[in-house]
């Protein structure tokens, strides 16, 4: 391994500025370097402090970025992770994250390039989650919590810096979303009545793993009245039903997010996460007539002709292609709100677990600091 | 279409102005800076047979004109 000061030898790997932070702050945003708000300077000592988890080579490509296809080696990542306000020890999981969007049924690309307002959704699950410090709790997807805002934005500014991905060039987002600043949030297992989404899709309890969406920001579902399973999923479906969703025409894999109350009313009713998947199948559907003349014409009846074709204006339109393809979590603290999630149309959401170089799985973050 | 170029086939894409600058950055990544982009108005999704109409007669002189510049 190459050792980091004869990296940073290479032309272009360092810019020097003023190092008064509104100079900094300054220098940054006019090269593009930036998400707009102030950063931590990736000086090289920071830098390599926060390399101080890294089990890979500093140098060697964890992954490609497009739409640039920026090599994201260790050090480059690691600088936007520095940028961003990690921790050290939160770096293998900005690693594991740009690896889980890395593989193929994510779509980095279109997800990166794509006109729909778009972003990576971190779900992380397991004992490392709580011992770095993501909340789970009350203001899961909100702000204040360090992991949370750190680890989400390491991962954007990666998206930016690395990948290219800028506004009119990179990242075509008609509009967009603020979740493009982080959205990180872990699964509240303690207080979720089902088994854990790691669990579900068959890694180990002591897994430590992520899963990564192509989310749109999330939607909010308040219910106060309802004290049935019933109930509350009947306002979950509602909140699914949109006409404007990628999720009525393609095969993304929507979130629902519960509240632990709203979860506990649920599996309080006898139901499972596999019966709660089922029942939104089947209900959070909108008839076809709800949707424009225009979008019946040249959506339904030619692009998905299979299925509407000689259809009645009355066929449903589901939210979600298979009940296996909603993903249900249990995220938040008190309070009688969920949330629904939409994603991008061609994408699939994608688990894995962090595991040392020999392959076993990571169980402490501990166990990856060096030397 | 890069992979398309780089077989020897004649390619050309589609693009509208807005994307413009996103394409020739993609024709760069992709190793074939010289891809020709047909530039058309945007937007190109949303429209009617009459605007796509219009569209395609922008775009396909720039197809012919790519066409014979690469056949000679």
């Amino acid at each position: 391994m190459s050792s980091l000061e004869n990296m940073l030898q290479a032309p272009g790997a360092l810019l020097e500025c003023d190092d008064d932070p509104e100079a900094v702050h300054a220098f940054l945003c006019e090269r593009g370097l930036s998400d707009g708000l102030p950063v931590i300077p990736p000086t090289p000592e920071r830098v390599e402090r926060m390399l101080a988890y890294c089990d890979r080579e500093f140098d060697r490509p964890v992954v490609k970025i497009p739409p640039r296809f920026g090599a994201a080696t260790p050090i480059r990542i690691a600088a936007n992770a520095v940028m961003a306000g990690c921790k050290p020890e939160y770096f293998p999981l900005v690693l594991l994250a740009l690896e889980a969007m890395a593989e193929e049924p994510y779509n980095l690309y279109g997800t990166q390039a794509t006109t729909h307002p778009c972003t990576p959704m971190l779900i992380f699950n397991g004992p490392i989650a709580s011992e770095v410090g993501i909340n789970a709790g009350q203001n899961a997807m909100g702000n204040y919590y360090r992991a949370n805002a750190a680890i989400g934005r390491a991962v954007r500014l990666a998206l930016v810096n690395i990948g290219a991905a800028i506004p009119g060039t990179g990242d075509m987002a008609t509009a967009g979303t603020p979740a493009k600043f982080t959205f990180c949030v872990a699964e509240n297992e303690a207080a979720s009545p089902w088994e854990p989404l790691h669990v579900e899709l068959g890694f180990p309890k002591e897994a430590s793993t992520v899963t990564v969406i192509a989310a749109e920001g999330p939607h909010n579902i308040n219910d106060h009245e309802s004290i049935t399973a019933e109930g509350i999923l009947t306002m979950v479906a509602g909140t699914m039903t949109i006409t404007g969703s990628n999720n009525a025409y393609y095969n993304g894999q929507p979130c629902v997010a519960f509240g632990p109350e709203h979860a506990q009313t649920v599996a309080g009713g006898g139901m499972s996460k596999a019966d709660v998947k089922q029942w939104l199948f089947e209900r959070a559907t909108l008839p076809m007539s709800r949707f424009s003349k225009e979008g019946i014409e040249r959506r339904f009846r030619r692009k998905l002709a299979d299925q509407y074709a000689n259809a009645p204006l009355d066929a449903p339109v589901r939210m979600v292609q298979k009940p296996e393809d909603l993903l249900v979590i249990v995220t938040g603290g008190a309070g009688k709100h969920s949330a629904y999630i939409p994603t991008f149309g061609n994408t699939r959401a994608v688990t894995r677990a962090l595991e040392r170089a020999d392959g076993e799985l990571v169980k402490s973050i501990q166990e990856l600091k060096r030397g | 279409m890069a992979q398309l170029t780089k077989r020897g086939l004649i390619a050309a894409v589609v693009c509208s102005d807005t994307f413009m600058k996103l394409g020739s950055a993609q024709a760069r990544v992709f190793g074939v800076p010289d891809l020709p982009l047909l530039k058309i108005q945007h937007p190109l999704g949303g429209l009617d047979m009459t605007k796509v109409r219009e569209r395609a007669s922008v775009a396909l002189p720039q197809l012919l004109k790519v066409v014979k510049e690469k056949q000679t």
